[in-house]
């Protein structure tokens, strides 16, 4: 079937299998391979990405069911000159990514995340990053990076 | 404790939180880790896999999965024997039996998710789509579905009508009997620990490039060692005869040659390496025991020898999406997919799904541990006796799996304390389970087990756990002193201070009365320490106690160091880093002997092509001490060859050449300095044999010096909640030494990862099969990974023992998963202590608390 979504802001049509899940599109149809698959059962969260402004875990979702929408990967979220959102600066900041294969999810449940509390406390923070996993930080340096790009004051809701 | 992350710095970079070079792709989702490998004309790997614990294969129906769409070719057991060795197991030890078997089974699975045949398509969906159309005949066999069953001799074997036992041996330190004769009081207990599994967010995968024109085979991989795979994949491939490889080498006369002359190379560098290997006594007798052992391995040894260069591969291993142990060894499916690849001469690649991953991509743990303890009524410990079964499931992993494991839980059993005398007894058993790997510490039992059993005996004899540790550990006055086992604790064996330290950062003694109060007003708390020293990477001969004659290959890092044509550094290591920041705290080093910015630093890894060779990979968290050493050294040779030149260039005496901030200036005239880039174009001016792109080389070995300890101490708290079993853990207090610190930033960040694993472990994970050896965690819905909200705040408090040796960094990789179960286990067991509880496993979620405490009754029996 034939489908056409907005990615990072560019028209992205494609013949697909029906059954194409969110996430395999991205990654081989797009060729966008930031977006991580970790568990196959959305348990991890390794593959969320912005639908529609709002955080989806991509390997729930059928790419058909994403046909006229937009979605923003973490190849979209920096600015087009390379600075990177204050997410993504803020887990650079605070050393928030060891392995970086939870990074991308991690980073867009966040933005998701702060979009809808944009001044969260820490129990906030882990509470909105419960549906991700990271087996590598403890996740201390995760939930300071969160607060910390909240502190800034200029997270915005990636493509809303 | 909040560290502070520096940007681009110019002074002094170790001891900085620099920020990782590493970051900025990874951030951007510009990493390359395995699965974003995408060739054109690639086919994809699934695997059919056994749904029985133990059954015979009877027959394999692939007809109708060959139609499927899509499908290239389908490889059973039977056909994959044709195409690749077996499996031989390296490790000679006496009373080891170490089984042989392939990348697939053909005739008998042996666990749930064993391999029998692995399908290649166009798409990885086409392949599972085919999967569900090969047809395999099982009869079951009854199962062995733990370690009780395998030490029940009316069990069906796993291996060649051989005991389930394969590995039996028993080593006595000292007059074991006369000091449990004497003691006051002998104290024992079973303690076991679950299966459990590292579970890194990638999970295992490898893409074996084949270049359609020259055949050049690149293997994509996530691996924490390049060079382990590259090998093991060009030996146990490409099965030929003995006759057809002499016959090979007959009319390639020069790949002899070649060999004989490297293997001369080696044996004049390293003369000790002519010396017959403490091995060879249990290696004959392996031999003579199994004669066709002897005969696969000619046959695989010979095969490696009559192979071209273009019939092996390199490997390339890029982002790696974390390991903490499993992808350190070369898998069953590694080889499967390879020999497929090479079948077909066309690229494959296979990524494990999470379900795979959990059944079969690595287990760990597993062990049951009878334990007593020869004390004084003052809890002097006089002596111990050490009885371990380690459950290491149906296949070893390779090059190392549990029998290797065995032996460092034996050595390490006496931690940072004096042990006069030790009986270590130890089993490692087969069962009908996945197999056991290395993962963050994989010898962690004896701080669990040693630890807990501090705190029983404190309880037996009436004494604070506080007590029972400081009346038994190694001062440092006492230092250096050896452990019972042989490994030398040298003058940097802090394990004392941070015990010292911990007690009074937790305001130990006001403990008891503060534990007091609260119940009073209902609430329910404990406190827990734990104490351990880790081998990072161990004195220098750590390898020779544990596994004599393994010491000459393990303990050698090699790294170069090359000034390039531009003026940039190269370090180029055989670490294969995944998670760890190597790219950072090696170019750290560096830049601090060279006298220029990290910017100025690329580190090279993971490229077989490239990297000088090493065994080792990344692993046992050896690369602070290992790799932070030989690039420090071969930095400063680096140096030394750049002044030569800058002292020739500027006319001035060597002494007075100084580098700062990459400026290379005459002491006092920083304004007249040049460049790195002047130096290499002088440098290549000179060395017209310098290779295309390179100024200065440098190659260094090390030995690890004197290696050294990593030690600490750790303090839990925990709230439990009586009605619902929960567990809170309101402080937690790490005190370690791990010598100097390249970058905090990523030191606190190994311990607070580990210790979350660690927590993991004693709240939330356990791998289960039922008594007839199903798998029953199969998804993270069952198999619990802890998320932001379980993890507390980890306070942690470093220590650096003052020394002289050069390069004094230790690794901090696993402490803290080794530390954290006893550490919380010894809080939860001393909350509920007035109930009478004593904690035997470390996995204690809320069904388990409250059943301890009584509030429910015992629950069904769960199968380990």
């Amino acid at each position: 079937m034939k489908i056409s979504i907005s990615v990072n802001g560019g028209a992205q049509e494609h013949d697909v299998e029906p059954r194409t899940l969110l996430v395999q599109y991205l990654r081989e149809d797009c060729g966008l391979t930031g977006t991580k698959v970790g568990c196959d059962t959305s348990s991890c969260g390794a593959c969320t990405v912005l639908f529609e402004g709002e955080s989806v875990k991509s390997c729930t979702m059928l790419a058909a069911q994403a046909d006229g929408g937009s979605v923003t990967t973490i190849e979209g979220l920096a600015a087009a000159d390379g600075t990177l959102h204050p997410v993504q600066q803020a887990f650079h900041d605070k050393h928030g990514l060891q392995c970086g294969y939870c990074t991308a999810g991690m980073v867009m449940a966040a933005v998701g995340f702060l979009d809808e509390n944009p001044t969260p406390s820490e129990r906030d923070v882990r509470e909105g990053l419960e549906g991700n996993l990271c087996r590598c930080t403890g996740y201390h340096n995760i939930v300071e990076a969160v607060l910390a790009a909240a502190e800034t004051g200029a997270v915005s809701g990636g493509s809303k | 404790m909040r560290e502070t992350i520096v940007g681009p710095f110019a002074g002094k970079f170790v001891g900085h939180a620099v920020r990782r070079v590493e970051d900025p792709r990874l951030l951007t989702g510009e990493g390359r880790y395995v699965d974003d490998v995408q060739l054109s004309g690639m086919l994809h790997a699934a695997f059919v896999r056994s749904p029985h614990a133990h059954a015979h294969i009877r027959n394999i129906e692939v007809a109708a999965a060959r139609r499927s769409p899509g499908v290239v070719d389908i490889i059973t057991g039977a056909e994959m024997e044709t195409l690749v060795h077996p499996f031989i197991g390296m490790l000679a030890l006496k009373g080891l039996y170490d089984p042989r078997f392939y990348a697939l089974s053909s005739k008998r699975v042996r666990h749930v998710g064993d391999p029998v045949a692995i399908v290649i398509a166009e798409s990885r969906a086409q392949a599972e789509d085919a999967i569900e159309l090969v047809e395999v005949s099982y009869e079951t066999i009854e199962a062995v579905a733990n370690a009780s069953d395998a030490l029940d001799s009316r069990k069906p074997p796993l291996w060649d009508n051989r005991s389930n036992v394969l590995f039996d041996f028993a080593n006595t330190y000292g007059e074991v009997d006369a000091a449990f004769a004497g003691a006051d009081r002998v104290i024992s207990h079973q303690f076991k620990e679950q299966r459990v599994s590292n579970q890194p967010m990638e999970t295992r995968g490898i893409v074996v490039e084949i270049d359609p024109k020259s055949s050049a085979i690149t293997v994509h991989a996530a691996t924490q060692s390049a060079h382990m795979l590259k090998w093991v994949l060009a030996l146990l491939s490409d099965r030929a005869s003995i006759p057809a490889s002499i016959k090979t080498l007959a009319i390639n006369r020069d790949r002899v040659t070649r060999f004989a002359k490297s293997a001369k190379a080696i044996l004049t560098a390293k003369p000790e390496l002519k010396e017959p290997s403490p091995m060879m006594p249990a290696m004959v007798k392996q031999f003579r025991a199994e004669p066709s052992r002897f005969v696969d391995l000619q046959r695989a040894m010979l095969g490696l020898l009559a192979k071209s260069d273009n019939d092996r591969p390199e490997v390339l291993a890029r982002d790696i999406g974390g390991a903490f142990g499993t992808k350190g060894s070369a898998s069953r499916e590694d080889l499967a997919v390879y020999a497929a690849a090479r079948k077909l001469g066309r690229s494959v690649k296979w990524i494990e799904d999470r379900n795979e991953h959990l059944m079969g991509g690595g287990h760990s743990r597993d062990e049951i541990v009878d334990i007593s303890m020869a004390v004084r009524n003052d809890g002097t410990l006089l002596g111990m006796k050490v009885s371990l079964t380690l459950d290491q499931g149906a296949y070893p992993a390779f090059p190392f799996g549990g029998s290797m494991f065995s032996q460092i839980i034996r050595v390490m059993f006496p931690g940072p304390y004096r042990v006069p005398v030790m009986q270590f007894n130890g089993k490692v058993v087969a069962t009908n389970k996945g197999t056991l790997v290395a993962y963050r510490g994989p010898w962690a039992v004896e701080t669990f087990v040693r630890e807990r059993m501090f705190d029983m005996v404190a309880r037996e004899l009436g004494i604070t756990a506080a007590e029972v540790r400081l009346r038994n550990i190694v001062t440092m006055a006492e230092l250096p002193t050896p452990m019972i086992t042989g490994p030398m604790l040298d003058v940097r064996m802090s394990a004392h201070r941070t015990l010292v330290d911990a007690i009074a950062i937790a305001d130990y003694d006001n403990w008891p009365a503060a534990q007091l109060a609260a119940r009073a007003n209902g609430k329910i708390l404990g406190l827990g320490i734990a104490t351990f020293c880790e081998a990072a990477p161990g004195p220098p001969d750590f390898f020779e106690h544990s596994i004599p004659g393994s010491g000459a290959l393990a303990g050698i890092e090699p790294a170069k160091i090359v000034l390039e044509a531009d003026g940039m550094v190269a370090v180029i290591t055989q670490q294969v880093p995944h998670g760890q920041g190597h790219e950072t705290t090696l170019a750290q080093v560096a830049a601090d002997q060279l006298g220029i910015p990290i910017e100025a630093i690329r580190v090279r890894y993971g490229d077989t092509k490239i990297t000088p060779f090493a065994m080792m990979g990344t692993g046992g968290s050896r690369s602070a001490a290992m790799a932070g050493g030989v690039v420090t050294f071969a930095a400063r040779e680096l140096k030394e060859r750049i002044v030569d030149i800058a002292a020739d260039l500027m006319e001035a005496s060597r002494e007075d050449i100084v580098i700062e901030a990459g400026n290379v200036h005459v002491a006092g005239v920083p304004a007249r300095g040049i460049t790195l880039a002047d130096i290499a174009v002088e440098a290549r001016r000179r060395d017209q044999n310098a290779a295309p792109g390179e100024a200065i080389r440098v190659a260094q070995e090390f030995d690890g010096g004197e290696g050294g300890w990593t030690q600490a101490t750790h303090a839990c708290w925990v709230e439990v909640d009586l009605e619902t079993g929960q567990v809170a853990i309101p402080r937690y207090v790490v005190v370690e030494d791990c010598g100097e610190i390249i970058n905090p930033a990523i030191v606190d960040g190994q311990i607070r990862g580990g210790i979350a694993q660690g927590i993991g472990q004693v709240l939330y994970e356990k791998i289960t099969y039922d008594d007839a050896g199903q798998f029953q965690t199969g998804t993270f819905m069952d198999y619990l990974i802890p998320t932001a909200c379980e993890i507390p705040d980890i306070e942690i408090h470093h220590i650096e023992t003052p020394s002289e040796i050069e390069a004094n960094y230790r690794g901090v990789g696993e402490g803290g998963m080794v530390v954290a179960p006893a550490a919380l286990t010894n809080a939860i067991e001393n909350a509920l202590a007035h109930l009478g509880v004593r904690i035997s496993e470390p996995y204690l979620p809320p069904s388990k608390i409250l059943e301890l405490a009584g509030v429910i009754q015992t629950a069904r029996s769960t199968a380990r």
